[in-house]
């Protein structure tokens, strides 16, 4: 793996949403580390300083406002995308800290987009 | 007995649950836990929101950058986009239009744990100024045809963030509610060629039975058929059915007994979630005679549930009569100058 190869934490309770992500990312040259919960994906932002990460809300324990909550607190240049299966989570003003928010599909290209655009100049 | 008791204005019933008779120690209100971390809102933070759209108090030309008193910024994740047609089209019976609209964010102040109940009267005005000056410029954009200003205060009243803020939404159309409260109006207009709003302040001062407190330019009352209890209205004494009519002494006088109001509630229910909502007459309407704007204040300790949803009655377990007089007995410590009588 070249040093400069962008690292991407994605933080989500669904297996199948990290097999989907680590799948599309890899092709385009990414490397991707993940997390099932918010108490671990702390710990692996913290350990592992990712490039950029995708988050999901709705998780069990801590849920992903309160992670970006804290991310942003420990690292606010980070870039956090909120990705959610629910568009209404977008009028919570807290997902402001985020630095974009997608709402799950199974196409995948905004998603790559907005991790593309995140990542440029980092 | 309960009493069912209506609206004059939009004929809303609602069921006054007298035997029940709550008092404030019977609600209860959880504070809200106090949230550490990162705030999007906060000075510093500027460049986690979109590029705002009006500042006050920054000393210096700095746009998006801190020593603001105040900010406006559009929403980042809108539901309602301020760019295209409207393409108003039927489908059928059906009707639509794009969302097209403006939702706005006012960041009332840099201060995290400041509160309306809590922020120096100077920094209130600023928040009704910020409201004015943003409602005249959105109208100038002839798609809109109404703003709505609300605030939502704590978990339970829809606000996520602690920092405090309210919203505008600029909106294609007339909102049902706002349309009803306009026909009301204009009925009893119609039929006794007065405003029904200065009526019913010509009636609560006389009764003086709801009347909460008022200084020489407004007055609040807990309303004659409230849907909660310690629902308040803060009314303009002379009549004006546009918001940004409001000159500057009406705005020291409307931040002062706001400003009480909001000290009385959170004397009498602290911490209590709430919404507060500016009715104002629609952007294509000026000088109506049969329209006044108010501010309704609807603290947030009963439950919508079936019934309501069902029938568009509310209950209420504390008559407004009750509330009114545990509100003006309320002494919270003032501070600044304030006229209220």
């Amino acid at each position: 793996m070249s040093s400069d190869t962008k690292k991407i934490l994605v933080v989500d309770d669904e297996e199948s949403i990290h097999l989907l992500y680590r799948e599309e990312l890899e092709d385009e040259g990414y490397q991707v580390i993940s997390a099932m919960n918010g108490e671990d994906a702390l710990k692996l932002f913290e350990s592992e300083n990712p490039d950029l990460v995708i988050l999901d809300i709705n998780m069990p324990g801590m849920d992903g406002i309160e992670v970006l909550r804290q991310m942003k607190q420990l690292k606010p240049d980070v870039p956090v995308i909120l990705s959610s299966a629910y568009p209404e989570y977008k009028q919570d003003l807290a997902s402001w800290a985020s630095d974009d928010y997608i709402v799950k599909s199974f196409n995948l290209d905004e998603l790559k987009a907005s991790v593309k655009r995140h990542l440029q100049g980092s | 007995m309960p009493e069912l008791r209506r609206d004059p204005i939009i004929g809303r019933w609602v069921i006054i649950a007298r035997e029940r008779g709550k008092r404030p120690y019977d609600f209860i209100i959880e504070k809200d836990k106090t949230k550490g971390g990162f705030c999007p809102l906060c000075p510093g933070n500027e460049k986690t929101t979109p590029p705002e759209v009006l500042a006050y108090g920054r000393p210096h030309h700095d746009p998006n950058g801190p020593g603001w008193k105040l900010r406006v910024v559009p929403n980042k994740f809108p539901a309602l986009v301020i760019e295209g047609e409207l393409d108003k089209r039927g489908e059928g019976i059906y009707d639509k239009m794009n969302g097209i609209g403006a939702h706005e964010v006012i960041i009332e102040t840099p201060n995290h744990h400041e509160t309306i109940s809590t922020m120096p009267l100077e920094q209130l005005q600023l928040v009704f100024m910020a409201y004015k000056d943003r409602i005249i410029d959105l109208a100038r954009d002839k798609r809109f045809k109404y703003i709505i200003v609300f605030k939502n205060f704590g978990k339970a009243a829809g606000a996520s963030l602690e920092h405090s803020h309210s919203q505008l939404i600029a909106l294609p159309i007339v909102p049902q509610l706002i349309q009803e409260e306009l026909d009301g109006c204009l009925r009893y207009f119609d039929y006794k060629e007065r405003c029904v709003f200065c009526d019913i302040i010509r009636q609560e001062r006389q009764q003086n039975l709801r009347v909460v407190c008022e200084n020489e330019e407004f007055i609040t009352i807990c309303p004659f058929a409230p849907r909660a209890p310690f629902e308040m209205w803060v009314l303009p004494k002379r009549h004006q059915s546009r918001f940004v009519s409001l000159d500057d002494s009406q705005a020291a006088s409307l931040t002062s007994l706001f400003s009480l109001t909001m000290k009385k509630l959170d004397t009498v229910l602290p911490n209590v979630p709430y919404n507060f909502m500016l009715h104002t007459a629609p952007l294509t309407d000026f000088g109506l005679e049969h329209f006044h704007w108010h501010i309704e204040i609807m603290p947030k300790v009963n439950t919508v549930a079936g019934f309501e949803w069902g029938t568009g009655f509310h209950i209420n377990t504390t008559p407004p009569e009750e509330s009114a007089r545990i509100l003006k007995d309320s002494n919270p410590t003032q501070k600044g100058d304030l006229d209220e009588q």
